[in-house]
């Protein structure tokens, strides 16, 4: 999340009393030096993303085929088509990434809690070894899943065999195994933001709240987590939003009945050359998540957030 | 160390408490070791206390010393591995903060950011289940204490550090303790700041009239705003007493040179009878309260406030040191004097001379001096 | 061989891009409203100015102009090297057939195992070719499939001279001349073949598994793997209602999807699988399973498992992986004469000792046969293994049952695809 910025400050050109002589095309320059400094991401933001962008679109609005190319239609029925054909899946990533930011919370804020509060000398060991199998390929990690959920493997076959489980129990290929494979993934990105919220607290709150009449548990409702909350946007945002557009877990875990939108993306540009069907699944996509996420950030009070995250 | 003197009579005075009262805090023989990477470090070596009801009570020391450690044990975020914390004569070791009777305030303040500061103030009252009412009703009273009308919907961030101060302040104050501990509260400031912000605290706790614990490292706030100092070095209180008591008669070496500046002469004695030795120093000798044996070398102490330099003739039975001026700094009212005593030892005395007579008179860089102070304002100090 | 010239669709020689500017620049709509509402210049500008970029980034028709196969070579010929995308161990590391043709014609090759996948290496050098450029490789492998037919819809292979291929005229067993994807192999010639069947593990299905019927069988229920790939599925259950896929048309499909849908909402089908379903199968994830022959041999000869595989009584696939040449590259010559020198039987044959999949080539058997009465010990063993499994050298009776690949049209492909990756990507 952002910097922890001061307030702004008059720039000091102007604020020292002007010097005698021409300085004025100096004070201009260094006006301008800023925004000199920055054209470098500007221009890479304009080339490798709005033009891309941009494209895009013009792309999910055209018709046609391979052979003939495509020609821009304004076709907005593509989109109609997309939504009509592709709810489903689109409502499942939704769903999976929900489910998946959920356990990534559910586990992820304990461990950044431990790590920033207990962590002692030790926290940037801790920060490694949760990041260590992130040095891992992703699918390469994802693959090794499906030796771990085996139907008959480490962990499902001792189960089945003291009868804790029926035979023909499997989790592999089922939704569990997406959602799980999607917040095991996906975890370091939780923990990361969340962590940096509570390190950077200042530590002292929790012991006034203590010394206030509140019990280890109150602090933390009162106190802790209201602070940790910038952090906790941060995480969700930064989980959901990959995991809903994943596809790898869905493809490595998943079975009959879980394609996630990312597959069918993936599927409509490079099997069925249907650019236009493709793009304008990926825009519908973005919308949903946007919305989404705005009014995520409504319900949970933006200005709150930007009040505590400016400390 | 046992508290030799009574809680501080002013404060008694003013409580129309006892001396006989149960003490508001209580350390009995209080330890804290830590284990830092595999070895036994002790921060706090033994400490008996005992503070009054009402009284402005200062740990004072230099970083390490164990005096926040000591107010952490008596707040309960430490706890002790040796002795007895009592609250008002109850045994609350073991209990933690949020059952014990004192608060707070902390030198980072520990403001809540998320809450505007009548909430902030509001919190301890809210967990003890104080109804609104009545929570609306202490939380004004706090705010206008510290002088903070008005800003009650403003989120502490948006606040100047001294007004965080104030509602860190407040925000103790509010729930009534039985003691207040602070934590260096005012190191953050500014000297002007710091220095308004002393007779703020002393003011609030006469108009209050709670047991005020504080921890400093800065002598002239404790002497300015305390009753009783315990002055800490090592984990160990080096001197406990009132503010006139630790200045003017330094127990230990540290104490006359963590407060304020002592001159210190080092020499034999040559005689020694009712209360008052002789000293000969390289520069000659000197008489000092205090007694020691014949031929013993110790060490005697004057504050430089107490010397002069002779203009004629010295006052009869007044210490007479012969010495040649270093460094001349006038500072307005006083001017601050370096001489180098005379003799092969090289000591250096440093007097502050105030400037009640015209410039002719002052001494400048190169003159022979000669320095005379009453032999009863230094003292041998303890080997 | 003008003769054998297809109806292809009409090649757009003309850039798109260029087309559609100048029509947005005198959109009549446009000019009717300057003339009638007067929108402030700077709007005008703006609408125009995206409407611009929106329309200059279309993406223009990818057909090449048609080639006959005299045009192509004229004049061509051979420059000493040449540069190969292959599959990955789809020959030894010291590519000992590559060696042997260098030696035979002093030309260079630059081996590359470049194709992991047909569509992602197809995406890669599509707009390569697009343009008229040299994707890098003279001679490339990939596998029948909707790819090959948009490779040869859009014009992108160079039409095969087979004067200049002896060996294949000589030694390709009828099998694999003329196949249905391509009449008379106008482009492409086999590298090597496989068969899509079943495959199921003993060690968890107890009875004898004899068809297609069998991959519907709730007995099996969760434990049964299908193919992710449109084609592939849509064959099996074509087959299954007994309708051959090469001659099949929307009625057929129709009726093949909800066969498909059918298995899979009574949750028989665990997974759709692009390719690794053969780890599954080992390890009891999966019992039953459609699979690629060449996988399943490898896995028994390397992982000592005992899976079987059947070719299904309704029928299966035999698929090829085919060598082709890029219209666009530089040294086809060089590309049709390792082309044609891999058709020799001794090289076929050591081809097939390594990939173990089956050779366009039948008397590449007869050479294994020979080598391994001459061997001893584990290679002897090996290669009897190799020249006796059906999987390596289907029987004629084999054969009979495997129907080649359905040649779409372009114009049918997208249709077709939609209707099963609706299947297989619920």
């Amino acid at each position: 999340m952002a910097e922890n910025l001061p307030p702004p400050t008059p720039a000091p050109a102007e604020a020292a009393p002007p010097a005698a002589g021409a300085s004025r095309p100096a004070g201009r320059g260094r006006r301008a030096l800023p925004y000199l400094l920055a054209a470098p991401a500007w221009l890479w933001l304009a080339l490798f993303f709005l033009v891309p962008i941009c494209s895009m679109l013009s792309i999910s609005l055209m018709s046609g085929d391979l052979y003939q190319g495509y020609v821009l239609t304004w076709e907005f029925g593509n989109y109609a088509d997309a939504v009509a054909t592709y709810w489903r899946q689109l409502a499942r990533s939704l769903a999976y990434g929900g489910c998946a930011t959920l356990l990534c919370l559910a586990v992820g804020y304990p461990v950044a809690y431990w790590i920033a509060f207990r962590g002692g000398a030790y926290k940037n060991t801790y920060l490694l070894l949760l990041l260590l199998p992130m040095f891992v390929s992703f699918v390469l990690r994802t693959i090794s899943w499906k030796a771990l959920l085996a139907d008959e493997g480490v962990v499902l076959g001792p189960l089945k065999d003291i009868g804790l489980l029926p035979e023909a129990a499997h989790v592999l290929n089922t939704a569990p195994a997406v959602v799980l494979g999607l917040a095991y993934n996906f975890l370091p990105f939780m923990v990361l933001p969340v962590y940096a919220v509570l390190e950077r607290m200042d530590h002292r709150v929790v012991e006034a709240a203590q010394d206030l009449y509140a019990g280890r548990v109150r602090a933390f409702v009162s106190v802790v987590l209201p602070m940790s909350l910038p952090g906790v946007f941060a995480g969700v945002i930064m989980t959901f939003i990959p995991t809903s557009a994943d596809y790898i877990n869905a493809q490595v875990l998943g079975g009959a009945h879980n394609t996630m939108v990312g597959k069918i993306i993936e599927s409509q540009y490079l099997v069925n050359n249907a650019y236009p069907m493709a793009a304008a699944i990926t825009f519908v996509l973005m919308a949903v998540l946007l919305a989404g996420i705005f009014s995520y950030a409504r319900a949970l009070g933006t200005e709150q957030v930007m009040e505590v995250q400016a400390r | 160390m046992a508290s030799t003197t009574g809680p501080g009579t002013a404060a008694a005075e003013r409580t129309g408490q006892q001396q006989d009262a149960v003490p508001a805090i209580a350390l009995e023989g209080v330890s804290k070791t830590y284990r830092s990477g595999g070895e036994q470090v002790a921060a706090v070596r033994g400490v008996d206390l005992e503070i009054g009801q009402g009284e402005f009570f200062s740990l004072l020391g230099p970083s390490g010393c164990g005096k926040t450690t000591t107010m952490r044990m008596v707040a309960g975020f430490e706890e002790p591995t040796g002795g007895t914390v009592r609250l008002k004569g109850a045994d609350v070791t073991g209990v933690p903060p949020h059952r014990r009777d004192v608060n707070m305030v902390f030198q980072s303040y520990a403001l809540f950011p998320h809450m505007s500061v009548f909430d902030n103030i509001a919190f301890g009252l809210r967990r003890k289940g104080v109804p609104a009412a009545e929570v609306r009703r202490r939380v004004g009273e706090a705010v206008e204490l510290v002088e903070l009308t008005g800003r009650e919907r403003t989120r502490p961030t948006r606040l100047s550090g001294g007004q965080q101060q104030r509602v860190a302040l407040a925000r103790a104050l509010v729930n009534r303790p039985s003691a207040l501990l602070l934590d260096e509260p005012l190191a953050a400031l500014d000297l002007k700041l710091r220095q308004s912000m002393q007779m703020e605290l002393k003011r609030i706790q006469r108009d209050v009239g709670i047991t005020f614990v504080y921890v400093t490292h800065d002598q002239g706030e404790a002497l300015t705003l305390s009753d009783r100092i315990a002055v800490m070095n090592g984990g160990l209180v080096e001197q406990l007493g009132t503010p006139q008591e630790v200045y003017e008669r330094p127990a230990t070496r540290f104490t006359a040179g963590f407060i304020g500046t002592s001159n210190l002469l080092s020499g034999e004695v040559t005689a020694s009878s009712g209360g008052v030795i002789e000293v000969r120093t390289g520069g000659g000798a000197v008489r000092a309260a205090g007694s020691a044996a014949l031929g013993e070398r110790v060490e005697i102490t004057v504050r430089p406030e107490k010397i002069t330099l002779a203009a004629g003739a010295v006052e009869p039975g007044a210490c007479e040191l012969p010495g040649t001026v270093i460094e001349a700094v006038y500072l307005g009212s006083t001017t601050h004097y370096t001489v180098a005593a005379d003799g092969d030892d090289g000591t250096e005395i440093v007097l502050h001379q105030q400037n009640t007579a015209g410039p002719a008179e002052a001494a400048r860089r190169g003159d022979r001096v000669r320095l005379t102070w009453r032999p009863d304002q230094s003292y041998v100090l303890p080997r | 061989m003008p003769g054998m010239k297809r109806a292809a669709p009409r090649p757009f020689p003309e850039p798109h891009c260029e087309e559609n500017r100048s029509v947005s620049r005198t959109d009549p709509a446009l000019l009717r409203g300057l003339t009638r509402t007067r929108p402030s210049r700077r709007t005008v500008l703006g609408a125009s100015a995206l409407a611009m970029v929106l329309s200059a980034c279309g993406v223009r028709g990818q057909a090449a102009e048609e080639l006959s196969g005299a045009d192509f070579w004229e004049g061509k010929e051979s420059s000493g090297k040449l540069s190969f995308a292959n599959w990955p161990l789809y020959m030894d590391a010291e590519r000992t057939q590559l060696k042997e043709f260098t030696e035979a014609t002093g030309i260079e090759v630059d081996y590359d195992e470049a194709v992991a996948e047909n569509k992602s290496f197809f995406g890669k050098v599509r707009p390569k070719l697009a343009d008229g450029d040299s994707i890098g490789y003279d001679l490339m492998v990939l596998s029948t499939g909707v790819e090959l037919t948009e490779l040869m819809a859009l014009n992108y292979l160079a039409p095969l001279d087979h004067m200049k291929m002896p060996n294949f005229d000589a030694y390709a067993g009828q099998r694999y001349k003329n196949a249905t994807y391509d009449q008379g192999n106008r482009f492409t010639v086999p590298y090597a073949s496989g068969i899509t069947g079943i495959a199921y593990n003993p060690k968890y299905v107890d009875r004898e598994i004899t068809g297609i019927a069998d991959l519907w069988d709730p007995e099996f229920k969760g434990k049964v793997g299908m193919m992710a790939d449109a084609q592939e599925a849509s064959n099996f259950a074509l087959l299954l209602d007994g309708v051959e896929p090469g001659g099949s048309g929307k009625k057929d499909w129709e009726k093949a999807v909800s066969r498909l849908e059918e298995q899979r909402e009574a949750g028989i089908v665990r997974r759709y699988y692009e390719q690794d379903y053969i780890q599954p199968l080992t390890n009891g994830d999966l019992w039953i399973s459609m699979a690629w022959s060449g996988d399943v041999f490898q896995q028994n000869a390397e992982e000592g498992t005992e899976l079987e595989f059947i070719v299904p009584e309704e029928g299966g696939t035999l698929w090829s992986d085919l060598m082709m040449i890029p219209y666009t590259a530089k040294n086809p010559v060089d590309a049709i004469m390792l082309m044609d020198f891999l058709y020799e039987p001794r090289i076929a044959a050591g081809l097939t000792e390594y990939i173990n999949f089956i050779p366009p080539v039948p008397e590449a058997h007869q050479e294994i046969k020979e080598k391994a009465e001459a061997a001893s010990g584990d290679e002897k063993e090996a290669l009897e293994e190799l020249a006796d499994s059906p999987l390596v050298f289907p029987s004629d009776e084999d054969y009979t049952r495997l129907h080649d690949y359905v040649p779409l049209g372009a114009a049918e492909l997208k249709e077709f695809t939609s209707m099963f990756l609706a299947v297989t990507q619920a």
